[in-house]
């Protein structure tokens, strides 16, 4: 019976891990794959009381740190330097639905052509990775937890001036248009 | 309001600003609600439907509204339905009232795009699968969101389709005019921003054709522009024409340093080659635009390159060795306390504290830039001598412009942009001494003497008044001006002058009268790092070894250090430094690097690296590195982090990326400068930049470009033709 | 009884021995072919090399190839021509001179050349691709 709370136990505090960075719209990689070899759980299952029990047991307070098991190897982590910016509108287009995200990039590594069919390859494996947050300070926090230096490059955007038709046919500015 | 400015009427409206007859006028100032879908907002007076829309993040479509044009309202995508109105309307032209209800998503609104889509797919060619901006086309995107399901289209001969000729106007912008829905995006550009008045429409309906009237170049230095402008296919890059498709190129932010203004861009790379470079929105310095050379000078980067690091035999022929046999060969040479180094317009921040630090610890002092600045007074001690003080975006706010020396549209096309604007909404006036070029906007010709800047300091010339009148005046001068031999003589009378107008027309403290336009993107970051300007001393002193890291401008030549000097060149093309040089170290370009580079108002920006250095070049900062450790003076810093920690010890400002450093001891600088000779030469006031053909090729990288080559042959071209007139003002 | 207590075992080693010519042919075996094995000669091809069968060793193992002594230890996969590869690789059981509808093209009865992969005369392709970047060279 004991056991069987335990493995309960388990298997909500992975769920509720997921749910954690879920709700900040964050991806963590490495939580998904725990879920993976736990399943899912119905929250109703717990009472009260395990509720608690459990909401007290996966408080952490410290800064988290999932380098050393989050599988990337010492080299990606310790000499890598990640850039935290937004994505910039595409200059050739006026939408800017895709323009608002936070992305992490890493530093480019080199890359090479190989000599008899042009292909570029690289040894670095982080460089097609992308990954978007919602907000700043969830990448911030994912490079932190990974133990990646950083830094951060706020986007540049103002509000646009107030402008009117009327400007085109006014007779006494500069703004009047000549051409059509 | 729009209906009711009695201001208009009256003579006084001719000085306010548009913003001010909006916010002085009669009717509202203050801001009232609408309801977009149901969201309320608060907006001014006087915004747009469109523009209200944006503040509660609904986008609705547009083709010909861009927020940096002026509003045309013509290709009606805009339409929504407004509660009580028994008609759509165009929410980019219509301000909004209060309390009104605009419905972005109803089926009225619905159906008026889609019959708009129609009406714009009936004339346009189905060649997305050939067409250049397929992937990234305004018009693919909203055919696909907001078009109809099905097409009415029954002509199967395809006899009904409009076809427009092609029309050549230039060697950049390529045009496949078919494919054109006359969003009129292009000729609101050239003619607002561009100043020139060469695109244009002609006939009506379905005869329209957007076109040059004439057969005509469209020349202007920031004609790309119009490629990122135009929402369909119609006008491309001819440089990247059937290169590659938006979604298979990796996209690197960089900065660009073909000029000082350091304008943000993206660099598209794919196979480890640059494809395009693309502007980055950046409101504080280029907004959306790009100028012409740091856009299509990246051809440069493939041509001319060092490759291998060269050495000169004994039969003083240069010859291509490894790393190792190349970094001995100079390692030997560097045993002594003579260097020089001189750094060109290229080099990045990390080189050159690295460069710095080499020759300090060998014992050498001299370290210079190529070009000149004027030392006497306090030289370039305060930055606020040699910087553009005032912020390059609030040049649009002032309303009196004093340019000194200086033909901003060539040595800083984005910043005469910004005048520009000024100038078309701002009601700016600009007053000019130098020899009379085209700055595309009407400015009072002072004259070229330099005994004006005497007489203006002085109060004595009638433009004096002008200056003492405005409310936000500006004084920009020229680098080029200050490098003469009695720079230092006019630097000083300019900050008399600016240091006058501050007190005469009692400007805010904020505002920085004194402004210097720099042309080379390292010259600001140089001087912050204690290099000295200009390379007259090294004539004099005659070092054993010359080290130059990127300097091509030919400032220093090899008559000037004598047979005997070594001359170690580190750069990235073989241009003049490579041609006189005894050992050549190759090293990155600035796709290549993540470097620091400095603009011309003192803002920090970093470069990424898009490609990796191309054979066996490698990254500046790191040939200095490695040099350091073979000499046994091994420098303190392995890594990227490293050499930045070094260089915020140097200037705390180079790190702090993105932000602007501003320089406060103008005042200072003028006390410092009253004991500075006043004695001008009579020479007059120039610039060397005057004419189109002039701007193309500046620096090592558009020298390389075939596509800048093919620019100023077009030039040349034009002025063969019949319709080509000299530019008057 | 003999095989339960291993005499067949004895049998065969004495039959290895003498199939290579005795303890100084079969050490010289080993050195060449790293393996010792008994078994018939069922054919030898025009360079000399024999082929041997036994069904005693399992498949896979039970045909083999013994290379010409000419060739040393400089032996290869090569030196099989193309008349015995289908036996010795079991696409066929016929042996080379048994199958009555075996093709004969030119191919088949082409020389043997020399392997010439690790010299200086192997093949390399050549690249198609077209040089990205031009380099500076120095003007003479």
């Amino acid at each position: 019976m004991s056991s069987m709370i335990g493995s309960k136990l388990c298997r909500a505090s992975v769920q509720l891990m997921r749910c954690q960075p879920l709700s900040k719209s964050a991806c963590c990689l490495s939580s998904i794959k725990s879920v993976d070899v736990a399943g899912p759980l119905d929250l109703k299952e717990i009472t009260g009381k395990e509720r608690k029990e459990l909401q007290e047991y996966i408080t952490v307070d410290q800064p988290m740190d999932i380098s050393l098991v989050s599988g990337v190897p010492e080299e990606h982590i310790k000499t890598r330097l990640v850039r935290i910016a937004t994505t910039p509108k595409n200059p050739m287009q006026s939408g800017t639905h895709n323009a608002n995200n936070w992305f992490i990039q890493f530093d480019t590594r080199e890359r090479w052509e190989n000599p008899l069919m042009g292909w570029s390859s690289t040894g670095d494996p982080l460089s097609n990775m992308s990954v978007t947050f919602s907000n700043k300070e969830d990448a911030i926090q994912h490079c932190e937890k990974n133990g990646w230096k950083y830094f951060v490059e706020e986007p540049k955007w103002k509000t646009p001036k107030v402008k009117s038709y009327a400007f085109n046919f006014s007779w006494n500015k500069r703004t009047r248009t000549s051409t059509k | 309001m729009l209906r009711g400015p009695l201001t208009k009427a009256l003579p006084c409206a001719r000085i306010l600003s548009p913003v001010k007859t909006l916010s002085t006028s009669a009717i509202n100032n203050e801001k009232f609600e609408v309801f977009i879908d149901d969201k309320k907002v608060m907006v001014d007076p006087g915004t747009t439907v469109l523009q209200a829309a944006a503040m509660v993040g609904v986008e609705i479509p547009r083709f010909c509204y861009h927020e940096r044009l002026s509003v045309a309202g013509n290709c009606r995508m805009c339409l929504v339905e407004v509660e009580k109105s028994a008609k759509p309307v165009a929410a980019c032209a219509m301000p909004v009232m209060k309390g009104w209800r605009v419905k972005t998503n109803s089926e009225m609104t619905r159906r008026a795009r889609e019959g708009v889509m129609e009406f714009l797919l009936v004339n346009h060619p189905l060649d997305c699968p050939i067409c250049d901006q397929g992937g990234e086309c305004d018009l693919q995107d909203q055919s696909m969101a907001f078009g109809s399901d099905r097409s009415r289209f029954t002509d199967i001969d395809h006899s009904g389709k409009r076809a427009v000729e092609d029309k050549d106007i230039g060697p950049l912008v390529k045009t496949i005019m078919t494919r054109c829905i006359h969003c009129t995006r292009c000729i609101r550009f050239a003619s607002e921003v561009a100043g020139v008045d060469d695109l244009g429409t002609t006939g009506r309906g379905s005869d329209m054709q957007v076109g040059t009237y004439v057969e005509k170049l469209f020349l202007s230095e920031l004609s790309g522009n119009v490629i990122d402008l135009c929402p369909v296919g119609a006008l491309t890059s001819k440089p990247y024409s059937f290169t590659a498709r938006p979604w298979e190129t990796r996209k690197t932010e960089s900065v660009d340093v073909l000029d000082a203004v350091g304008s943000n861009i993206i660099v598209s790379t794919r196979t480890g080659e640059v494809l395009r470079i693309l502007p980055r929105l950046n409101e504080d310095i280029n907004e959306e635009w790009l100028a012409d050379k740091g856009r299509f000078a990246y051809d440069g980067l493939k041509r001319q390159r060092l490759l291998t690091p060269f050495v000169r035999n004994c039969q003083g022929q240069l010859i291509a060795t490894e790393w190792e046999d190349a970094l001995i060969a100079v390692a030997q040479k560097l045993q002594t306390s003579e260097i020089a180094g001189v750094v060109g317009s290229l080099a990045d921040a990390e080189s050159m504290v690295a460069l710095k630090d080499l020759l300090n610890r060998l014992g050498s002092e001299d370290l210079y830039t190529e070009y000149p600045f004027p030392l006497e007074g306090s030289g370039t001690d305060l930055r606020s001598s040699y910087l553009l003080n005032n912020k390059i975006a609030r040049v649009e706010d002032a309303d009196l412009v004093l340019l000194i020396g200086t033909n901003p549209r060539f040595e800083a096309p984005l910043f005469n942009a910004r005048l520009r604007k000024g100038y078309l909404t701002n009601e700016l006036d600009v007053g000019y001494i130098g020899p009379k070029v085209d700055l595309r906007y009407d400015y009072e010709h002072l004259g070229e003497s330099t005994d004006l800047i005497k007489q203006l300091a002085s109060g004595s010339h009638a433009f004096s008044k002008k200056l003492a009148c405005a409310k936000k005046p500006l004084i920009v001068v020229g680098a080029d001006l200050l490098s003469r031999p009695d720079g230092a003589a006019i630097l000083a009378l300019v900050q008399q002058l600016a240091a006058k107008v501050t007190t005469d027309a009692n400007v805010s403290s904020e505002w920085k009268v004194l402004n210097v336009l720099q042309k080379a993107a390292s010259q600001v970051a140089a001087l912050d790092l204690g290099y000295k300007p200009g390379t007259a001393s090294i004539r004099d002193k005659k070092p054993k070894v010359l080290f130059l890291l990127g300097s091509d401008e030919g400032t220093i030549s090899r008559g000037d250090v004598g047979q005997d000097c070594f001359i170690i060149y580190q750069g990235h093309h073989g241009d003049h430094g490579a041609s006189i040089a005894d050992a050549i170290l190759p090293g990155a370009a600035y796709t290549e690097k993540q470097g620091t580079y400095v603009n011309t108002e003192g803002r920090a920006q970093q470069t990424l690296t898009a490609v990796s250095p191309p054979g066996l070049a490698r990254e500046d900062w790191k040939i200095i590195r490695a040099l350091s450790e073979i000499i046994g003076e091994k420098l303190p810093y392995d890594t990227l982090l490293e050499i930045r920690d070094r260089l915020g010890q140097v200037a705390p400002h180079l790190i702090r990326y993105g932000e602007l450093e501003e320089a406060n001891y103008a005042e200072q600088a003028t006390e410092l400068a009253k004991g500075v000779s006043s004695n001008l030469s009579s020479e007059p006031v120039d610039v060397k930049q005057k004419n189109l053909e002039d701007y193309y090729m500046t620096d090592p990288v558009s020298r390389a470009s075939g596509t800048m080559a093919k620019c100023i042959q077009a030039v040349h071209k034009q002025k063969q033709s019949k319709y080509y007139e000299e530019a008057v003002n | 009884m003999a095989k339960l207590i291993g005499l067949d075992k004895l049998a065969n080693y004495f039959r290895v021995i003498k199939h290579n010519g005795g303890i100084l042919g079969s050490i010289k075996t080993l050195l060449r072919t790293d393996d010792l094995k008994f078994g018939t000669l069922v054919g030898v091809d025009k360079l000399g090399n024999k082929y041997f069968e036994n069904n005693l060793y399992f498949y896979g193992r039970n045909r083999w190839v013994v290379y010409h002594e000419k060739f040393g230890l400089n032996y290869d996969g090569s030196l099989v021509p193309s008349e015995w590869y289908g036996w010795l690789h079991y696409k066929t059981d016929y042996l080379p001179h048994e199958d009555p509808g075996r093709p004969k093209h030119k191919w088949m009865i082409q020389d043997w050349s020399e392997n010439l992969s690790g010299s200086d005369k192997q093949y390399v392709p050549y690249g198609t691709t077209r040089t990205k970047v031009e380099g500076w060279t120095p003007p003479k």
